[in-house]
């Protein structure tokens, strides 16, 4: 190495070394005002690498004034800072604490550099391998040497960088937020309740892709037997444009049959009923129930004996439902009373 | 080591580095508010702040004992438009659940959150706060909004929704509240500042 270069060496630690220690002289606040010193050490959580003793912001000066109003009443400076992290974590603190994880932020820099120096003073007390022969010798020595500085540069942007990840995944921004987005409004319901059910109906009143939510919600009512609660939901599917044939045939059912058993209006139920079979004319659910209708209510058991025969008819029909039919049937076939 | 060894060895080095770099640039410009909020599993702060309307004040302390939602809002806030429906209907729905909700203004004078809230429609059942100081979103550490809170009837800070959220989200994150579970943290979606800092 000539003794320029030595000498340039030399040059980048000291201003390196000046640069570092003037830096730390102009990042602390020169007054004596505790307020601005503690409001220089926090970050504005409303805008880009600002203090809230430095920010316009309306949020940072709120801040500014709820620390002046602490210094005031005689809060220390620590208790101030931890009453805003204990609502804000540290990233309001514009320089993280030298202690748990955020220590490597402070330690790595101090290695880097304290490696740096190192490197520097060896590349400067190791001579070219011939003296004699300065030429020849300088060129392949000053590449090792060079591949060797990149080697030492390279391992402290590493050591810097993997430290930072390090940091930051163990206690930085969401490692423990869910992001999730709305679900759909025709989803797996099970685990909803009616009070969330009811809430997203009326918050999509005129959103049509809500009648899955409407349906599913009336029938929790209609099985307890709350006809009130479930009405407006079917009614509400019954009439929606886009509502699914099945849907608007659940929906007609359901009414029809509230309009008899909650009503005891056996016209309507029978007209819902109807208006049902004219969109699924194979329903055994609206079959069903207008044979039950006609035969509680209507004490027409012949006709009722009729409708059930048609649903037994009907192949793939479900082994529950056949059973209960085949029940009904066997009654009503005799002229009796529905019970 | 031969000279071939050592440029292999240091273009990789330098490689790798150049990696990290761009992982950790991209990494630095993550949204500070996302960091899980120290509230959570903690005694909920309480204000007394001044009822919207000017009718008086309300202390938050008085709620105890009831599941809170705590929404801060403000009409410049798009995303806070656009979820107002859900929680005006969700605390009708789970008013008598023992829920009460209480929207807190943001950032904002008072005035014209009262003629934004008259234009977007309030609940009987929803108590509306002012925060001229910004108090309470200081104490609940607000980096933007809308952030909505959920406090257990113990107190205790149990959820925090960042950004938009909608009536299956609030109702969800009630119904595991009623059960017993802590939520927790969770984003749907983007939070505003106000536009004029």
């Amino acid at each position: 190495m000539s003794e320029k270069s030595k000498n340039l060496a030399i040059g980048v630690v000291v201003a390196t070394l000046a640069i570092l220690l003037s830096s730390l002289v102009i990042s602390q606040p020169g007054s004596g005002d505790r307020a601005q010193l503690i409001g220089a050490s926090i970050k504005c959580p409303v805008c880009q690498g600002e203090s809230i003793a430095d920010s316009p912001a309306n949020m940072a000066v709120d801040m500014m004034a709820l620390v002046e109003q602490r210094v005031s009443e005689g809060a220390t400076n620590q208790e101030i800072i931890d009453e805003l992290l204990d609502s804000f974590t540290g990233a309001v603190l514009l320089d993280p604490p030298a202690s748990g994880a955020t220590l490597l932020l402070w330690i790595v820099p101090l290695f880097a550099l304290i490696l740096g120096i190192g490197v520097i003073v060896w590349w400067k007390t190791h001579p070219p391998d011939e003296p004699g022969d300065e030429v020849a010798a300088t060129a392949p020595a000053t590449r090792r040497r060079l591949y060797g500085g990149l080697i030492v540069i390279g391992g402290m942007a590493l050591i810097i960088g993997a430290a930072t990840l390090l940091i930051k995944d163990g206690s930085g921004p969401a490692s423990g937020a869910a992001e999730t987005g709305a679900e759909s409004l025709t989803g797996n319901l099970d685990d909803v309740s009616n009070e969330t059910m009811e809430a997203v109906i009326a918050a999509n009143l005129d959103n049509a892709e809500i009648d899955g939510m409407r349906l599913a919600l009336a029938e929790r009512y209609f099985e307890l037997g709350d006809y009130r609660s479930s009405f407006p939901h079917f009614l509400a599917v019954a009439q929606s444009p886009i509502a699914t044939d099945d849907q608007a045939t659940i929906a007609l059912v359901r009414l029809g049959w509230m309009a008899y058993d909650g009503n005891g209006e056996v016209d309507t139920a029978t007209e819902l009923l109807d208006q049902a079979l004219e969109i699924s004319p194979d329903s055994p659910v609206a079959l069903y129930f207008k044979g039950q209708v006609l035969w509680c209510g209507a004490g027409d058991t012949a006709s009722a004996s009729t409708i059930f025969e048609e649903i037994l008819n009907q192949p793939d029909l479900p082994n529950e439902t056949r059973i209960r039919v085949e029940a009904d049937l066997d009654l009503a076939g005799t002229g009796a009373a529905c019970t | 080591m031969s000279g071939r060894a050592l440029k292999i060895g240091a273009l990789t080095v330098a490689a790798v580095a150049i990696v990290f770099s761009v992982v950790l640039a991209s990494r630095f410009g993550r949204d500070p508010g996302l960091v899980e909020s120290p509230l959570l599993g903690q005694p909920a702060p309480t204000f007394e702040l001044e009822m919207l309307d000017g009718s008086g004040t309300y202390d938050l302390a008085d709620l105890k004992g009831s599941i809170v939602v705590i929404n801060f809002f403000a009409s410049w806030c798009l995303e806070c438009r656009s979820e107002h429906a859900d929680l005006v209907a969700t605390s009708e729905a789970f008013a008598d659940k023992n829920v009460q909700f209480v929207q807190i203004g943001y950032q904002e004078n008072p005035a014209s959150t009262l003629a934004y809230l008259d234009e977007a429609g309030t609940s009987p059942s929803t108590i509306y706060l002012q925060d001229e100081e910004s108090r309470a979103a200081i104490g609940y550490g607000v980096f933007g909004i809308p952030e909505t809170f959920f406090i257990d009837e113990s107190g205790i800070v149990v959820g925090k929704i960042i950004g938009e959220a909608d009536a299956l989200i609030l109702g969800a994150t009630l119904d595991s509240i009623i059960a017993g579970e802590t939520p927790g943290q969770q984003k749907t979606g983007d939070t505003q500042q106000r536009p004029d800092g």
